[in-house]
């Protein structure tokens, strides 16, 4: 039985070293944050620059993002590494283990989210800039999504309708925006809340057409 | 239709399959026809994020004035509103480990099969124990039930727990996700077996009836002579063409076929080298080929593991006594605390004649003491010396260079001491097989009692 199948498996050279026989995931992993990774660079980059002439807090801004995009990738890229736990890891081996558990320590894809989308507001840029920012945040979220959970892109298909439903409503916010301004205050707040009334009325919608 | 998380953990039922214990409260229901499990739902990180991005847009709207950020919020906000109404508070899990005896390197795979979770995706992993390695899961699911199979292998033999199995279920949005565990059971992994093709033979051979031919005459088949007739023998043995060629009646002879006893000693009182090639690894991947080379032949073989307690099985044959042989070396708590004051081997584990198969890194005094003891009760004593580590020392500390040497003069001098007394001492790294080192001894009859 046994002693067949061990000869079969090779001499007893590679004892203690049997190589892996699986593909290792952490091709996949390293992909999965190398796109991740771009899309932060990229969301950060376009809700910061120029950031000369911002308005104040635009610099803490910027580095909270920064950090927050560093520490949510290498939360992405060290999500199965077991690193140390040993009582007698050497000093660098313990402060890997360290620097892993404080990238799980806070949620930092979400403090990325909110910075940007502040840094966004910070600048006077027009309303297209920030539909642009929309659409890239949400690459990013759902690139963290399938680098996360180990899935593949095809399991994101049952949302797309919805998601394409929310990327027009993102249009037409965009377009509300930049129609011709209305003078006073409370026509501009009328619009605001016009484009949010649309964007619940929107979601409050879809289900029912989904079923 | 959501459910409450159950938070209440409970142990298996009383028919649930052994070793396999649920996190969530199981049902009395055995594990491999299915075990109703609770569901812990929560909401997905994706979810929180997709939250976050809502309710920042949204906040960020109002608070500037700018509706470009309520369109910002619209897709995930829109994304959060599909939520799936149904999540199943109990799902049926029947789970079966597909071998649970296995040998260094083997794979096998734990079977899953889920059922009640309706059209939810289905995703299992196995978190392994450290010696264990786990593969992806495949999904074979139809309808409302899925068949999910997690391969797995092992690194190292030993007892142990495979791990945990986890079981995530995810809506078609990925916005919730239920979770349940089944920690995983034993498995039994068998060292690898060294490979080990040749035999040693004793010239002197119990008279049981065997497969080795021996130096005496007998009912076996191979030819040993020819010998003048006498009256009782059996005509059918008559060689006419030496009774033609001598002009008086002529007998062929052959050698009786014997059976021999071996007992192989696994030194157990130490562990050194690399990780997953330490000399107790290759002490119990000798053992193991040697006990299966020699059961394999119809020889009688027992088992002595020299450990912290000594434990033996003597010899016999057969495949009952192959996993009892194997159980043993298992059960064997590796160390040398207990066995530090014994230098003889019981009586009992040494049947008079047998061949003792020592693979033992040579690190203890007391083994050397008990083998030298052996040999003066008239064993046939033949040692693999399975050290294959040397102490560390750093190339610039003469103290820790000088203490490398005068144990590496010790070490050899050990090996010395053991050949003068007629106790072969070869060498096996592990890397190759085992018949190289005892190519010497398998080529021709080993003298029983002398070599």
């Amino acid at each position: 039985m046994t002693g067949r199948a061990a000869r079969r498996a090779g001499p007893p050279g590679s004892q203690g070293r049997p190589p892996g026989i699986w593909r290792s995931p952490a091709a996949a992993r390293l992909r999965d944050t190398a796109a991740a990774g771009l899309l932060a660079a990229l969301i950060i980059a376009w809700a910061a620059v120029p950031a000369a002439g911002a308005r104040p807090g635009t610099r803490i801004t910027i580095i909270i993002a920064v950090i927050s995009a560093i520490a949510s990738l290498g939360r992405l890229a060290t999500a199965d590494a077991q690193v140390g736990g040993h009582a007698f890891d050497t000093l660098p081996v313990r402060a890997a283990a360290q620097a892993i558990m404080a990238t799980k320590f806070l949620p930092w894809s979400e403090i990325l989210i909110v910075a940007v989308l502040v840094l966004e507001a910070l600048h006077q840029h027009g309303a297209w800039h920030a539909g642009v920012l929309g659409v890239a945040v949400l690459a990013y979220l759902f690139a963290v999504h399938l680098g996360e959970s180990g899935t593949r892109l095809r399991a994101l298909a049952p949302q797309l309708p919805v998601l394409a439903a929310g990327l027009g409503v993102l249009v037409l916010a965009v377009a509300a925006a930049v129609l011709p301004q209305l003078t006073g205050g409370p026509g501009e707040l009328l619009r605001v809340l016009a484009v949010t009334a649309a964007v619940v009325a929107a979601a409050l919608a879809l289900p029912v057409t989904r079923r | 239709m959501t459910s409450g998380p159950a938070s209440t953990a409970a142990p298996a039922g009383p028919g649930a399959a052994p070793g396999f214990v649920t996190s969530p409260a199981p049902g009395p229901a055995n594990a491999a026809d299915g075990l109703p499990c609770a569901v812990l739902w929560s909401l997905s990180a994706h979810a929180r994020r997709l939250l976050t991005l809502a309710a920042a847009g949204l906040v960020l709207a109002v608070v500037t004035g700018r509706p470009e950020f309520a369109g910002v919020a619209a897709p995930a906000v829109l994304l959060l509103a599909a939520w799936p109404a149904r999540r199943p508070g109990r799902v049926t899990v029947a789970a079966r480990v597909t071998a649970q005896q296995l040998v260094e390197g083997e794979q096998a795979a734990i079977v899953v099969r889920l059922s009640g979770h309706g059209d939810l995706a289905v995703q299992a992993t196995i978190t392994a124990a450290e010696a264990f390695e786990s593969g992806p899961g495949t999904e074979q699911g139809a309808g409302g039930s899925a068949a999910l199979r997690v391969p797995f292998r092992v690194r190292q033999w030993g007892v142990r727990r495979v791990g945990r199995l986890d079981i995530v279920l995810r809506d078609r949005f990925r916005l919730w996700e239920g979770r349940l565990g089944l920690t995983l059971p034993r498995v039994e992994c068998h060292p690898r077996p060294a490979e080990l093709r040749g035999r040693i033979v004793l010239s002197r051979l119990p008279s049981r009836l065997g497969e080795h031919p021996s130096r005496a005459a007998g009912e076996g088949i191979e030819f040993a002579g020819v010998r003048q007739f006498v009256p009782g023998d059996r005509q059918r043995r008559i060689n006419w063409p030496a009774t033609t060629r001598t002009g008086s009646v002529q007998l062929n002879t052959f050698t009786a076929e014997r059976t021999q006893n071996i007992v192989v000693l696994a030194d157990a009182t130490a562990s050194v080298g690399e990780k997953g090639a330490t000399s107790l690894d290759l002490a119990f991947r000798a053992a193991a080929g040697t006990i299966g080379c020699y059961l394999a032949a119809g020889d009688r073989v027992g088992l002595i593991v020299y450990a912290d307690r000594l434990s033996w099985i003597g010899p016999g044959l057969g495949r009952r006594h192959f996993h009892r042989l194997m159980d043993l070396l298992l059960g064997s708590q590796p160390g040398w605390e207990l066995s530090a004051a014994l230098t003889r081997l019981p009586k009992a584990a040494l049947p008079p004649g047998a061949l003792i198969l020592v693979f033992s890194p040579l690190l203890h005094p007391r083994l050397v003491e008990a083998l030298r003891d052996l040999r003066e009760r008239g064993f046939s004593v033949l040692v693999v010396d399975v050290l294959t580590a040397v102490p560390a020392a750093r190339s610039r500390d003469r103290v820790a260079g000088l203490a490398r040497r005068v144990w590496r003069l010790e070490q050899q001098a050990i090996r010395f001491s053991l050949t003068e007394l007629g106790i072969p001492v070869v060498h096996w790294d592990g890397q190759q097989s085992l018949d190289e080192p005892l190519a010497p001894y398998t080529r021709r009859v080993m003298l029983a009692g002398r070599t």
